[in-house]
């Protein structure tokens, strides 16, 4: 039987207990069934381990919940970033580590396999039961820090010389790091590149600050590879309306990060379908870089067009090329003293065109592939709507069904009869 | 790739404590703080025990070690990739920073393999002189402890004066804007750094006359009804927020969530913006908010 341990090999399952306790948090340990129970009872508690105050439970009928609240606005640092500071690795693995490093102290010191090896052992020799390193473990070690820039390997003659890179000269960058490892894609990267500054809370605190993304950071940076690379890539995808993910091959274009609703989906071309697709970033796993596509910018610069059509993140064309397009157009009346009402359709507005009819009417119109999309952010003027029509009737029967349904709900309407 | 033992919080706290040791310093109990602050809850369990026990053979059982200097490491190439890809960033030079050093670096992403496609379109004015300046000027302040003395354009067009104390720079992704946050000014808490005209450095030791209170939490109670994918939607769509969810049958779900009182009106908009989807149970006074829109709406005479 093996004893539970706080670091992790593995990062998808608890990738998927740290979204249902963050986002969720309302199962008990019986619905966690797709692995054992004491799977459960040890993924609880690494992640109590990692995350401390911000774990808590409530006590129901049905069993102890667990769940992470996190009130992102109080927080400078985003917590869920620990899970992936938790990679296990052997022992051997931590002391080799330190020793070539301690070995290579110096951009100037290079030295041969052999005499890495040599120092080696003169580093643990003063132990009682010294660690013995094969020639092809050690060998493994430099290639693997040579693939991770921080060594470099160099041919001379038939011998290969290994010595430490180096390192970028570049000023204090402190603030920069705490700003960006909050808001640039990625910002793990930045996290770990300030566990190696001096310990500090940081000037900057956030707003509408989503902190999910955080365990989405390792397909997140293999996409961004990909797309650097101008490659396809192959990838697990888990859609909600299948038990188990399907493996698919896509060109990824470009990552639509919302700020508003906290998801990031992967605008991609899918060849099999011939279409453009967007992907759920937190469905994605096992992401696979494959060869270059010279079809790489042709296909973006169609994405690029095709952006002024999208209110989020469908973009429709079907196989044959055939664009499907909707139009909305709707009106708001704004009072004597709201001007800002105004300012609001023009900033938030992300496509489409808003015209003031008079001294208290706007309207907004736009055409785009997924009118859908637009619903929830149409009923945020909810109070000052005074037309609106839809090109797609389903939308524009939604739209009335669910106001209807609202005013049911709170009992609008009814107070008269 | 992100995922990796390099980055991990075990190794950062061995490189402390190897640091510590070559300083001399082999107090245990110190050791273990590092340890606490370094990894996490469970870590002084496993870190100093592996070390000691020569598991680890990077600390002779007499807490002295082989290594001869404090370890370091350079940075990654993911690091440095991550790096050049920031020096992209327009905010960037909000900071006063040179990235030379990576010039033969490829970025990991560039500004277009990415989009924050609902960001709202009147973030401030990176590239403005001013804007800059009074940025800079902030974040000294803020780390130094050092009073403002401000001029800025308020909500009406009107210029008004303050002396306030930083305390920190919040900055909204959703509206793409930095906000001073403030004590010492009674309408001064929040300052929006795209209305600073002026933004002065005061003496240190100014008297901070007014304490900004911390702002007060509200609390509201949604009953979640789960059709379209809603419970989900509005989980990850309140997520940056205390919460507390729990279920009451397949189909409804209460979801507890605390926000600050001065975000109530953008918080009855997001309430609305989920439809029939979302009803607000409690409390009857941001319910009486919901119900005062959709009796105006009502009155439109919309269908």
């Amino acid at each position: 039987m093996s004893s539970y341990n706080e670091l992790i090999k593995n990062f998808e399952r608890i990738r998927s207990y740290m979204r249902e306790f963050y986002v969720y948090g309302f199962k008990s340990r019986e619905e966690y069934n797709r692995k054992s129970v004491r799977s459960y009872d040890d993924e609880r508690r690494r992640m109590e381990s990692w995350l401390g105050d911000h774990m808590g439970f409530v006590q129901t009928a049905d069993g102890k919940n667990m769940f992470i609240s996190i009130d992102s606005r109080r927080t400078r640092h985003n917590p869920l970033y620990k899970a992936l500071k938790a990679k296990s690795f052997t022992d051997g693995d931590i002391t080799l580590h330190f020793i070539l490093f301690d070995i290579l102290s110096e951009p100037e010191t290079v030295l041969s396999l052999p005499e890495i090896l040599e120092k080696i052992d003169g580093y643990v020799s003063g132990f009682s039961e010294p660690m013995l390193f094969e020639e092809s473990t050690v060998r493994k070690k430099l290639q693997e820090y040579i693939r991770e820039g921080v060594l470099v390997g160099e041919k001379q003659g038939r011998k290969m010389l290994y010595h430490r890179s180096a390192d970028a000269e570049l000023p204090p960058l402190t603030d920069v790091l705490h700003f960006y490892s909050e808001v640039a894609p990625c910002g793990a990267i930045g996290s770990f590149l300030l566990d190696k500054e001096p310990p500090s809370d940081g000037v900057f605190t956030f707003k509408h600050h989503y902190i999910t993304h955080a365990i989405d950071s390792d397909v997140l940076a293999v996409l961004f590879a990909a797309m650097q690379a101008k490659s396809a890539v192959t990838v697990s995808n888990l859609s909600r309306r299948k038990d188990e993910p399907s493996r698919e091959r896509v060109v990824p274009l470009r990552i639509f990060i919302s700020v508003q609703n906290g998801r990031q989906h992967l605008l991609c071309y899918q060849p099999s379908r011939n279409t453009m697709r967007s992907l759920r970033i937190d469905y994605l796993s096992n992401v696979k870089i494959e060869e270059p596509t010279p079809r790489f910018d042709e296909l973006r610069a169609e994405l690029d067009a095709m952006q002024p059509k999208m209110w989020g993140v469908t973009a429709q064309k079907n196989r044959y090329g055939e664009e499907h397009l909707e139009s909305v157009e709707f009106t708001v009346k704004v009072g004597a003293d709201e001007a800002h009402i105004a300012k609001r359709l023009e900033r938030e507005k992300r496509v489409g065109q808003v015209e003031q009819l008079d001294d208290r009417t706007y309207k907004f119109s736009c055409t785009v592939y997924d009118t859908a999309e637009m619903l929830p952010w149409i009923r945020t003027f909810i109070c000052r709507i005074s037309s609106i029509h839809f090109s797609n009737p389903t939308v524009e029967a939604r739209f009335k069904r669910d106001l209807e349904a609202m005013y049911r709900i709170y009992g609008v309407g009814e107070e008269a009869q | 790739m992100i995922f990796s033992e390099l980055y991990s919080a075990y190794y950062n706290a061995v490189a402390k404590i190897i640091s510590e040791i070559l300083r001399g310093n082999t107090n245990e109990k110190e050791l273990n703080r590092i340890v606490c602050e370094t990894a996490f809850g469970e870590s002084v369990l496993t870190v100093l025990p592996a070390l000691k026990s020569g598991k680890w053979q990077l600390l002779y059982p007499n807490m002295t070690t082989p290594l001869k200097k404090a370890p370091t490491m350079p940075r990654t190439l993911l690091q440095k990739r991550w790096l050049k890809a920031i020096s992209l960033d327009p905010r960037i030079q909000l900071f006063d920073i040179c990235f030379e050093g990576l010039e033969d670096v490829e970025p990991l992403f560039t500004p277009a393999d990415y989009v924050l496609y609902d960001r709202y379109s009147d973030g401030d004015p990176y590239n403005d002189e001013a804007y800059i300046a009074h940025f800079r000027i902030a974040l000294r302040a803020v780390k130094n402890h050092q009073p403002l003395r401000i001029e800025m354009c308020n909500r009406k067009g009107n210029l008004v004066e303050m002396t306030v104390m930083p305390q920190a720079l919040e900055y909204s992704e959703k509206d793409d804007k930095f906000r001073l946050l403030s004590t010492g000014c009674r309408y001064g808490g929040t300052v929006n750094l795209a209305r600073m005209v002026t933004c002065e450095p005061q003496e240190a030791n100014w008297y901070v006359p007014y304490k900004t209170p911390a702002p007060m939490q509200k609390c509201v109670t949604l009953c979640i009804l789960d059709e379209r994918n809603a419970l989900e939607r509005c989980m990850l769509h309140f997520a940056h927020f205390k919460k507390r969810a729990e279920r009451v049958d397949k189909k409804h779900y209460l979801v507890r969530i605390w926000y600050d009182r001065d975000d109530e009106t953008e918080m009855v908009i997001r309430v609305l913006s989920f439809g029939p989807l979302i009803e607000v149970t409690e409390p009857n006074s941001f319910r009486q908010l919901i119900i005062k829109r959709l009796q105006r709406q009502k009155g439109c005479e919309l269908f």
